[in-house]
């Protein structure tokens, strides 16, 4: 089938595969940004932002759980979600970030959706935005089957850096800053001898330097001499115009520097060369040739911070621009996606929610998630597709939306990602008609729809949107279950032979042990460790006891003895928060057991039940 | 997966390629789509071949900047970074190049295949997730040389290690074992509790009167032979009679999976001439039907008629699935030489991408791989150990794509260099769906396919410098066990940085002799006893502060050398052996009292900010053994799930001293304490297995020496 080739120069691999055109994909125009048009771009985007009533936001990650049991499933309390979440968002990464500014009016949405492929490339050199990220097969073939190509991914990708990694890539790259007023100090410090002596040293380097490069004669020096003289005074090139070097210990002495070259303020223009690990290294003085030569330096240098901060910043600089409009920002599966956006465009992840909400909350004060503007419209099934959602309301209420995307045609057919930014807007857009959250009243009052809205605001764990159905028909019963669990009475269980089915595994709870009398229920977290839900209040802890003493004798004995283990919810919080995430939730309970042991206990232990106790409700209705 | 990529796609980018003007060198480029009859092929030219060359592209090397390769790496350690980075990054490109000697051309003739590959979870028995790490700068590098990483996710030929289909194979047969009577007899249990609602209820009587229907028509048209046919027309799309197995059966379509539980029920409890089955069809979507049956015998020879085909089809899906591996298999079947480029690193690969989990020692690895691959030759070994080739090299870098220009620059250019031939070279011919070419473009650097061309011509260069006559060479004969080779055979670069040789066959390490002179010492000899790792110090000491903090302690003598691991953490080398432990015991008071003295000590800028932590090198090995990889070293210590500050260590001349301590101990101090405090440290290894117990016991002897001290 391979040819013969003729010579040629070029070394191109010809191979690469186009991806495949998928017809039913090209209903709405989305507008795909990549390296190469993302600067002309720019503008474009931040009009629409600022014009728009919402932004809808959605991602296509890497991965998304590793193990069922990494999963946010309905047994998580907002912590242990969080703590999912935050794993998920420290490995995977961001391939595409769709957003979609809109404005609703009356039942029409207005949109203007963008696909951004992002790539993490190490611009700097310095092991940024990130050293490595994970990836999981399934997702990328799934993106494969959309035709997504990963070589304009890859090669084209728009990288960026996360506000608190751009303020360490600053330090780190050294470029010399130019000193603002507020940097020189104004009172003038009183000098000590030490001072004085280092003043007069420095100013005369500094007048035999200028001197130097001033005085017209050395010009027909020969080139030898002047590279000798260069040497010696220690001058060097700043561009085109000759600068010079003066090293400073301290900042003392940098404030020093700079109220000497004042002296020279004519032709020298100071610049702060800083050091890699904060603070000043040398204070270097460029000679201009004139007051506008000074100027055009000057210009020359913010130009070039400038440009370099956006080359620095990338794609967050669309980030920033929807963090400034302080719009409402509106998600699929806000947990995942936020956490994701907090930790490649934010900083690092706090430690628990509460910190993470607050966090966020200061660059996007208003984020508000599909997911629970659903629920109250009642007892929806859980639904994780949106076009299933959005069908799933077409049949029940006549809520019809007009799509209105007047972006201009899409230059790069037959790649159009990023579909489901758009489907948000229109769920969006159903769901706050159905609301009664009317466009209208959103144009007479912006009260009211701040106070209508903001019901649903910031709410980013209420049921979670990724929960798998239940595998097992066996816990069907639970369907019927509305009544809320407190932790405290769930119960992990692990030890148990693999690929048990719940319904055999609460057959032979339920006669192994009295407290298995009342009423309880039995689900599988993954297929190494199940719990166990105890109708009754006081008789998780029963059970544990009976567990964990001598005591425990008949058919449970024996099940104990064949490995069974048990452990309350605490145990499971733990796991969570100490980051041990082993493929199956067995290994992880045990590894935790075993190092919670050695801590002394009392002291552990009360501060657990404090925080277990103030735990909410979970709800297990929609299991 | 079923569903395949369209050729047409494939089709296309090899026809731009004719019409385009773009020429390259030859390379079979082999998919998902043309694998098997690659497959066929590569057979017969690896079982011909003298040598096969091999090179692999994968998507990192490193998963944190200090896992890097280290001078400070001692050999077991090294062997744990190289573990981590084959765990962790993925191959996505795999070049195999046999090369046979043509004895009429008096040539080699190669036939560089280049493999995409990519691990689907094409079977769904396991439920933990298929996924890989990336590093940017290995994806940004690859990108920088044009690789297709669409070829590779779209297109790329997935695989089954050895171990992961004997697990699927096992999984299978016991699925097919274990799904007798009981899991059926639980279903029925938890089924009958349904029946309670009214709906349930008649719809369950409706479709009990329709079988019994169906079933009654069906014996009258076989009794009597009268054509009156099932009378429910309404229903004809859901009740589809058809045959199965050579029984009349109904398919049911357009069920909800509730109905379907309560149609099974109802077969199950009034006919006992039907059986329901739920069965794969084609499209891998599954089918539910109701077949009738003359007997109880006949209901289990339908049973296991059909659980052994599914078995079979099980069976054939986890066959099909091997996919990439039957290269890997075919190599190490034909035990031919297998040459690479400085290729520790890429066996490390094959071996737990191919056959199974990387074992947890360097020994266990290294017998292994002796036994898959008894014939092993590095040519960046080869090139630095022999002085003949060395000198043929002119001192210049061992490379693989500097070899290659150096050894073989009439490969390298292609025909345009004819006139170059004044050395006597080896030469080579391209052969690619049977096309001969012996002039052509030079590759693509860093494309497997190529590079494994690249390393074969290098090898069969160098074997001629050696005065391997391969004119003289019989075919039947093992290249490997040529006199002039056999010394170079089965030896790898453990690490190329400080020069370690690992010997596959016997297991020997030797350091690089030749070599050594071509490399600058820049470190004095490294002895790991004398090394203590420090971590989590304030980030404004320079490895030069760290020195003169330690001597101000220990005299200007005591360090030899502070090297950085990363920003967070250094090795320290001590001058002896046993101040590391006097470091850590000072260290160690330190951390406890915070009076005066301890703060103006001169160690105490070093333990500002009270996060300073330091252990033996033992330590450091754990740590590398970990499966986390935080990008900051004092990161993954915490990650690890290290929570003292300072590990203290016995020589082994105190062990003694300290044993009756213990029992001393033992008696005074509260028992329970006692016994609580050695869990901790049991189970702060207890994490790792391959940590020994001799260094177990060590923990323990240090927890009673920091226990005496506090007393």
């Amino acid at each position: 089938m391979v040819p013969q080739f003729k010579p040629s120069p070029l070394r191109i691999r010809f191979f690469c595969t186009k991806t495949v055109q998928q017809n039913h994909h090209h209903r709405w125009p989305i507008k795909q940004i990549t390296k190469t048009n993302f600067n002309e771009s720019l503008s474009e985007i931040k009009n629409h932002i600022s014009s728009s009533d919402f932004i809808a936001v959605s991602l296509q990650n890497t991965g998304s759980f590793s193990s069922p049991w990494h999963c946010v499933s309905t047994f998580d309390t907002p912590d242990t979600a969080y703590l999912k979440a935050k794993f998920a968002a420290e490995r995977f990464q961001i391939l595409q970030f769709a957003i979609c500014p809109f404005k609703l009016q009356a039942s029409k949405v207005i949109a203007y959706p963008y696909n951004f492929h992002l790539f993490p490339r190490d611009e700097l050199k310095m092991g940024m935005p990130s050293y490595s990220f994970t990836c999981q097969t399934s997702y990328l073939t799934a993106m494969a089957k959309e035709g997504f190509d990963f070589n304009t991914c890859i090669y084209d990708g728009i990288s960026y850096l996360s506000e608190a990694q751009e303020s360490a890539a600053k330090v780190r790259m050294g470029n010399p800053m130019a000193v603002d007023h507020a940097t020189k100090s104004s009172s003038s410090p009183a000098l000590s001898v030490a001072d004085t002596v280092f003043i007069e040293r420095v100013r005369s380097r500094v007048k035999h330097w200028k001197n130097a490069c001033t005085d017209s004669d050395i010009k027909t020096e020969a080139a030898l001499v002047t590279s000798l003289r260069k040497i010696v005074l220690g001058g060097e090139q700043f561009g085109s115009r000759p600068s010079m070097t003066i090293d400073v210990c301290s900042e003392r002495q940098v404030q020093l520097v700079l109220k000497m070259l004042e002296d020279f303020s004519d032709v020298l223009v100071p610049l702060i060369i800083p050091a890699k690990g904060g603070g000043t290294q040398a204070v270097r003085a460029v000679l201009t040739s004139s007051d506008e030569d000074k100027d055009l330096l000057k210009r020359e240098l913010q130009t070039f911070e400038f440009e370099q901060n956006k080359r620095v910043r990338g794609f967050r600089e669309v980030i920033d621009l929807i963090s400034a409009s302080q719009k409402p920002l509106v998600a699929h599966n806000s947990l995942n996606d936020f956490t994701f956006i907090h930790s490649k465009f934010l900083a690092p992840l706090p430690p628990n929610m509460n910190e993470f909400i607050c966090s966020l909350r200061l660059a996007y004060p208003q984020v508000i998630d599909v997911n629970y503007l659903l629920k109250d419209i009642g007892p929806v099934k859980k639904m994780t597709n949106i076009s299933a959602t959005i069908a799933y309301l077409k049949n029940r209420f006549f809520a019809p939306i007009e799509m209105e995307i007047p972006n201009q045609a899409n230059e790069n057919e037959g790649k159009i990602h990023g579909h489901n930014v758009v489907k948000i807007c229109q769920l969006f857009g159903k769901l706050c008609s159905i609301l009664k959250i009317t466009p209208d009243a959103i144009e007479s009052s912006d009260d009211f729809l701040a106070s209508a809205i903001n019901r649903y605001t910031n709410i980013f764990y209420s049921l979670p949107g990724s929960s798998q159905e239940p595998t097992n028909e066996e816990i069907r019963g639970w369907t019927n279950d509305k009544r809320k669990v407190s932790c405290e009475d769930v119960v992990f269980l692990w030890g148990f032979r693999e690929r048990i089915s719940a319904g055999i595994l609460k057959n032979m709870l339920q006669g192994s042990h009295e407290v298995f009398a009342e009423a309880f229920n039995v689900r599988m977290v993954d297929r190494s460790c199940a719990i166990v839900v105890f109708g009754k209040p006081g008789l998780s802890n029963t059970f544990k006891n009976v567990m964990n003493s001598k005591a425990v004798s008949g058919p449970l004995r024996e099940m104990v003895s064949d490995g069974l283990k048990a452990a309350g919810y605490e145990t499971y919080q733990r796991v969570c928060s100490s980051g041990l995430w082993e493929s199956a939730l067995a290994d992880a309970l045990d590894k935790t057991l075993a190092s919670h042991n050695c801590l002394s206990e009392a002291a552990y232990e009360t501060k657990q039940s404090e925080i277990y106790l103030s735990n909410e409700l979970i709800n297990l209705a929609e299991l | 997966m079923k569903k395949r990529w369209p050729i047409t796609i494939l089709y296309r980018a090899f026809s731009s390629s004719t019409t385009s003007t773009t020429a390259s060198f030859p390379l079979k480029h082999v998919k998902k789509s043309n694998f098997d009859s690659a497959l066929s092929s590569l057979r017969h030219h690896v079982q011909a071949a003298d040598f096969v060359a091999i090179d692999l592209e994968m998507t990192g090397i490193t998963s944190a900047p200090w896992r890097d390769s280290f001078e400070f790496d001692r050999f077991d350690v090294r062997y744990l970074k190289v573990k981590d980075s084959a765990e962790k990054f993925a191959v996505i490109q795999f070049g195999v190049s046999p090369f046979r000697w043509d004895p009429l051309k008096q040539s080699f003739i190669t036939h560089p295949h280049n493999f995409f590959i990519f691990q689907r979870q094409e079977l769904p028995l396991d439920g933990a997730a298929y996924e890989f790490l990336c590093q940017t700068t290995s994806m940004d590098f690859l990108a920088k040389y044009q690789f297709d990483f669409n070829a590779c996710i779209h297109e790329g030929v997935s695989y089954l290690s050895r171990e992961q289909e004997d697990k699927a194979l096992k999984h299978v047969n016991s699925t097919y074992e274990d799904e007798s009577l009981d899991s059926w007899h639980s279903l029925k249990e938890i089924r009958d509790t349904h029946l309670f609602n009214i709906p349930d209820i008649l719809f369950a009587e409706r479709m009990k009167d329709r079988l019994s229907e169906w079933l009654g028509g069906l014996l009258r048209n076989r009794d009597g032979g009268s054509e009156v046919q099932p009378s429910f027309n309404d229903s004809k799309q859901q009740f589809e009679t058809i045959f199965f197995k050579m029984r009349p059966a109904i398919s049911l379509n357009g069920f909800t999976s509730h109905q379907l539980l309560l149609i099974q029920l109802v077969v199950r409890k009034h006919f006992k001439d039907l059986a329901y089955l739920r069965v794969s069809g084609e499209n891998s979507c599954s089918q539910n039907v109701i077949v009738y049956i003359e007997s109880e015998s006949d209901k289990k020879m339908l049973m296991k008629e059909v659980k052994d085909e599914q078995k079979i089809d099980a069976e054939m899906s986890i066959k099909a699935s091997i996919g990439f591996r039957h290269v890997i298999d075919l190599l190490s079947s034909e035990k031919k030489l297998i040459v690479g480029h400085n290729c520790f690193l890429d066996i490390a690969h094959i071996y737990s991408k191919f056959f199974g989990p990387l074992p947890l020692t360097a020994e266990e690895f290294i017998s292994s791989v002796n036994k898959y691959f008894p014939h092993i030759i590095d040519t960046k070994i080869l090139l630095n150990s022999n002085s003949i080739l060395q000198q043929r090299m002119k001192k210049s870098s061992t490379s693989l794509s500097k070899a290659f220009s150096v050894l073989c620059p009439q490969i390298a250019l292609g025909s345009k260099s004819t006139h170059l031939a004044l050395q006597p070279s080896v030469k080579v011919e391209v052969e690619v769906d049977d096309i001969r070419s012996s002039n052509w473009n030079s590759g693509v650097k860093h494309e497997a396919g190529y590079d494994a061309f690249m390393t074969g011509c290098v090898f069969a260069q160098a074997c001629s410098h050696l005065g391997i006559d391969f004119k003289q060479q019989s075919s039947s004969e093992n290249l490997a066990h040529n006199e002039k080779l056999r010394e170079h055979v089965n030896l790898l670069y453990l690490s190329w940085t400080n020069g370690e040789i690992i010997n596959l066959s016997t297991g020997n390490r030797t350091s690089e002799s030749l070599a050594s002179n071509k490399r600058k010492n820049h470190y004095p000899k490294i002895l790991f006893e004398c090394i203590v790792i420090v971590w989590g110090f304030p980030s404004h000491l320079k490895a030069w502060d760290i020195r003169e903090c330690i001597s101000k302690v220990y005299g200007p003598t005591s360090v030899i050398s502070v090297y950085h691991v990363d920003e967070t953490a250094v090795f320290v080398q001590f001058s002896r052996a046993e101040m590391v432990s006097k470091f850590l015991d000072l260290k160690g008071s330190l951390d406890r009292n915070n009076d005066p003295i301890s703060v103006l000590h001169p160690l105490a800028k070093l333990l500002e900010g009270g996060n300073t932590c330091a252990a033996s090198y033992e330590t450091y090995k754990e740590i590398c053994s970990s499966t986390v990889s935080k990008v900051l070293f004092a990161d993954q210590a915490k990650a690890v799930g290290i929570k003292w500050k300072t590990k203290l260590v016995e020589s082994s001349d105190k062990t003694k001293e300290h044993e009756s301590l213990r029992k001393v101990k033992a008696v005074n101090s509260d028992p329970s304490c006692g016994e609580r405090t050695k869990n901790k440290n049991f189970d702060d290894v207890s994490n790792d297995s391959s940590y020994s117990q001799l260094s177990s016991d060590e923990i323990i002897d240090s927890f009673y020496t920091r226990e005496a001290k506090q007393i």
